[in-house]
C-alpha cells in the first residue's frame, strides 16, 4: 500500500519539492516518532494525505459555525434598522435561535419532488455548500492561518466560486417547478454578468502586486492602512467599490436578489427544498457571504495585515474577522437600505457601467504602473491626494443638491 | 457622456441619501415590547387611556352581593354559577349598615345617625359604628377589632358621593363562579345587579389577565370565610 503511495500516484505531484506545511510537518514532527513496525509502512506522502484529511475535517467541521453566527447578526441587524429586537425568546437575548432553527429544519420533513430529476435534485445542495467551502481554502485568515497557500490562488477563488452557478441550475432544473426554473435562470444570467466586473477588478491589483497567490497579495499591504491597496491608486479605490457591489451580485443578496425574489417568484432556485437540503442552501449563502468579504478584505483592505506597520493593532486573526465583519454589515446595511433592481435594471448596471469602468480601471491602473515604477510615498501620496479630493468635490456638489432638494424625511 | 456621467453621480449620491436614512434608524431606540413579561403600562411608553365603562373582567364585590341571581338568569351564555343557601330563621350575618362612599374614593361602613329621615346631604353627616374605612374586604377583621375611641365620625355632606344601605345578611353564598373564557362581555349582569357590586374593571388589569390554564379563567367570588363558615364548621353541621 505504501509503495502504491510512494511510487505510482504521488509521483507526479512531488510533494517532496514542495514547500508545503504539511510534508514539513510529517517529516519533521509525525515520522520520528513513530514505532519502528509502522514507520517501515509508512512514507511522508501517505502522512501528508492524513493530515490534510484531518485538517479539511476540522475546517469543514468549524466553519458551519460562521453561518450559524451570521444568520443571527442578519436578523438582529435587520431588526435594529427596523428598530425592532430580533429574536429574543430562545437562549439569553435569543442567542440560540439559529440552533433552534437548525434543529426544526433537520426533524422536517424531506421533500422530493416525483417529477422532478432526482440524482440532481439531490445533488444540487451539495455542489452549493462544497464549492462555497471550498473557497474558503484559499482565503489567508492570518500569517500562518492558510489551508493552501496555491500560486493561483485568486483565480481558484474565482474558479470555484463560479461553480456555484452549476448548482443553482441543477437545484432549479431538477426541481420541476417553474418558480425554481425561473430563478436559476435569472441567477444564471446574474452570475455569468458579475462574473466579469468581478475578475477585472481583481485583475486591476493583480496588475498592481504582479501576483495571484493571495499570500502575496496580502505581504504587498504590510506598510499599514495607506498601502492598502484600496489606497494604492485612486483606480484601485473604484475597482473596490465595482468588486463589491458586484460581489453582493454573486452571491444573490439584496438589492440583486432576484434569483430569489419572494415576491416575484417564490423562494427562486430553491422553492422545493425542505429540511436539511434547504439548511444547505442557507448555510451556504452565508458561507458564501463571509466569503466574498474576507476575499474584498485581502484583496484591498490589507488582509490580516493591522492599520498601523509594525503594530498589531487590527492585525492577525481578529483584525481579519473584524474587517470582514464590517464588510459583511455593510452588506446588511445595503440589503435594507435598497429595493430590488428589475432584470433590466441588473443587466444595465453590469453591462453599461461595471464593465466599461473597469475597463477604464485596467487601463488606468497600467498607466499609473508605467508612471510610478514602484509603491514609494510619492505615488501612494497622489494616490491618496486625489481619492480625498476627489471625495471632496463628489461631497460639496452633494451638498450643493441637498440644499436645492431637502431629503426625504423618513416618516 | 455628460447623462452617463450624471447617472453614475446620482446613483452613487441616491444609494448614500438611502444609506444615511437607514444607519439612523439603526441608532434609534427600538420600539418592541417583550409582551407577557413586559407590558405596555410598566414601559409607561405608547400607553394609551382605556375608556371609562371599558368592559373589562367582571369582578363582584361580594360584600354587598344579594345573592339575588339576577346576573346568573341575564347572562346571554351562561358564565355565572351561583349557589347559595338562607340561614336559619333568626340568625344574620351581620346588622343592617351603610356603605357611605366618599368622593375621594375612601368608603366608610357604619351607621348614619338619624337613618329614618330622608338622606340630606347638604348638612353634616355623624357616623356611629364605624366598623371600617377601607374596601370592604377587611369587613370581618375590623368587627373584631373595634375600639370605641374611632367609631364616631361626622363629615360633611358634600364629600358623599353615594350611600349604599346593606341590610342584614340572612343568607350565605356558596359559590359564585365566573367563567371568563366563555363570557363575551355584554356587560348585561353589570345592569341588572340591584347592588351594583357586580361590574367590570375597566383598567388594565380588567383587560390583561391571560392565563396558560383555561380554568384559571374561573374566577371564584364566594369568599366563604366571610360568613364565618369553615369547612370545619360545615362538617359539625354535618354530623
Amino acid at each position: 500500500m505504501s509503495d502504491f503511495f510512494s511510487d505510482g500516484f504521488f509521483k507526479n505531484i512531488n510533494l517532496q519539492d514542495s514547500s508545503n506545511w504539511a510534508t514539513d510537518f510529517v517529516q519533521d514532527v509525525i515520522i520520528p516518532r513513530l514505532p519502528e513496525a509502522v514507520a517501515g509502512h509508512f512514507s511522508v506522502e501517505l502522512g501528508t494525505v492524513i493530515v490534510m484529511l484531518v485538517c479539511a475535517g476540522i475546517f469543514v467541521a468549524v466553519v458551519p459555525l460562521l453561518p450559524l453566527v451570521l444568520v443571527l447578526a442578519e436578523r438582529k441587524v435587520a431588526a435594529r434598522f427596523q428598530n425592532r429586537t430580533g429574536p429574543m425568546r430562545v437562549g439569553p437575548w435569543g442567542t440560540l435561535q439559529t440552533l433552534a432553527d437548525g434543529l426544526k429544519l433537520i426533524f422536517k420533513e424531506d421533500f422530493i419532488p416525483p417529477q422532478g430529476d432526482k440524482v440532481l435534485f439531490l445533488l444540487a445542495p451539495y455542489v452549493i455548500f462544497a464549492c462555497s467551502f471550498a473557497v474558503f481554502a484559499a482565503i489567508p485568515f492570518g500569517q500562518d492561518i492558510l489551508v493552501s497557500d496555491f500560486n493561483i490562488g485568486i483565480f481558484y477563488i474565482m474558479a470555484i466560486s463560479s461553480v456555484i452557478v452549476m448548482g443553482v441550475i441543477m437545484a432549479g432544473w431538477s426541481s420541476n417547478s417553474k418558480w425554481s426554473l425561473l430563478g436559476s435562470l435569472r441567477s444564471a444570467a446574474q452570475i455569468v454578468s458579475y462574473e466579469i466586473p468581478l475578475g477585472l477588478s481583481i485583475l486591476t491589483i493583480v496588475m498592481l502586486v504582479g501576483s495571484l497567490s493571495m499570500r502575496e497579495i496580502v505581504a504587498s499591504q504590510d506598510g499599514g492602512i495607506f498601502t492598502w491597496i484600496i489606497f494604492r491608486s485612486p483606480f484601485t479605490f473604484i475597482a473596490f467599490f465595482i468588486f463589491f457591489i458586484s460581489a453582493i451580485a454573486e452571491v444573490n443578496r439584496t438589492p440583486f436578489d432576484l434569483p430569489e425574489a419572494e415576491s416575484e417568484i417564490v423562494a427562486g432556485f430553491h422553492t422545493e427544498y425542505s429540511g436539511m437540503r434547504f439548511a444547505l442552501f442557507f448555510i451556504a449563502e452565508y458561507a458564501n457571504m463571509f466569503a466574498v468579504s474576507a476575499i474584498g478584505v485581502t484583496l484591498f483592505l490589507g488582509g490580516w495585515q493591522g492599520v498601523l506597520p509594525g503594530y498589531d493593532f487590527l492585525g492577525g486573526l481578529p483584525g481579519f474577522v473584524i474587517k470582514t465583519l464590517g464588510l459583511v454589515f455593510l452588506m446588511m446595511w445595503l440589503r435594507w437600505t435598497l429595493p430590488r433592481l428589475r432584470v433590466d435594471q441588473l443587466m444595465n448596471l453590469c453591462w453599461k457601467y461595471f464593465i466599461p469602468i473597469s475597463f477604464f480601471n485596467i487601463l488606468g491602473t497600467g498607466i499609473w504602473g508605467l508612471i510610478f515604477k514602484e509603491d514609494d510615498v510619492w505615488s501612494i501620496g497622489i494616490s491618496c491626494a486625489i481619492i480625498y479630493i476627489a471625495l471632496i468635490s463628489a461631497y460639496a456638489i452633494a451638498g450643493r443638491n441637498l440644499a436645492r432638494r431637502p431629503e426625504p424625511q423618513p416618516s | 457622456m455628460d447623462k452617463y456621467i450624471r447617472n453614475i453621480y446620482k446613483g452613487v449620491y441616491t444609494v448614500l441619501v438611502g444609506m444615511r436614512i437607514t444607519i439612523r434608524q439603526f441608532f434609534e431606540p427600538n420600539v418592541t415590547h417583550q409582551y407577557p413579561y413586559e407590558h405596555d403600562f410598566e414601559k409607561k411608553q405608547n400607553v394609551r387611556e382605556i375608556p371609562k365603562g371599558y368592559r373589562g373582567q367582571l369582578y363582584n364585590r361580594i360584600e354587598d352581593c344579594i345573592g339575588c341571581k339576577k346576573c346568573e338568569l341575564i347572562c346571554p351564555v351562561d358564565c355565572i354559577t351561583i349557589t347559595g343557601d338562607k340561614l336559619p330563621k333568626g340568625e344574620q350575618l351581620w346588622d343592617s349598615m351603610n356603605v357611605i362612599h366618599l368622593k375621594d374614593g375612601r368608603e366608610i361602613i357604619g351607621l348614619i345617625e338619624g337613618e329614618d329621615k330622608k338622606l340630606n346631604l347638604d348638612e353634616e353627616l355623624t357616623i356611629t359604628n364605624i366598623t371600617s374605612r377601607q374596601g370592604p374586604q377587611e369587613v370581618i377583621d375590623r368587627l373584631e377589632q373595634s375600639g370605641d375611641e374611632s367609631r364616631t365620625q361626622t363629615i360633611s355632606g358634600s364629600e358623599v358621593s353615594r350611600v349604599v344601605t346593606r341590610n342584614p345578611v340572612v343568607f350565605y353564598l356558596d359559590q359564585f363562579d365566573i367563567d371568563m373564557s366563555l363570557c363575551m362581555y355584554c356587560g348585561l349582569c353589570t345592569e341588572v345587579c340591584p347592588t351594583e357590586c357586580l361590574t367590570m374593571i375597566d383598567t388594565l388589569e380588567g383587560i390583561e389577565y391571560s392565563k396558560f390554564d383555561r380554568t384559571d379563567l374561573i374566577f371564584n367570588f364566594d369568599k366563604q370565610e366571610m360568613y364565618g363558615k369553615d369547612e370545619t364548621d360545615t362538617a359539625e353541621a354535618a354530623d
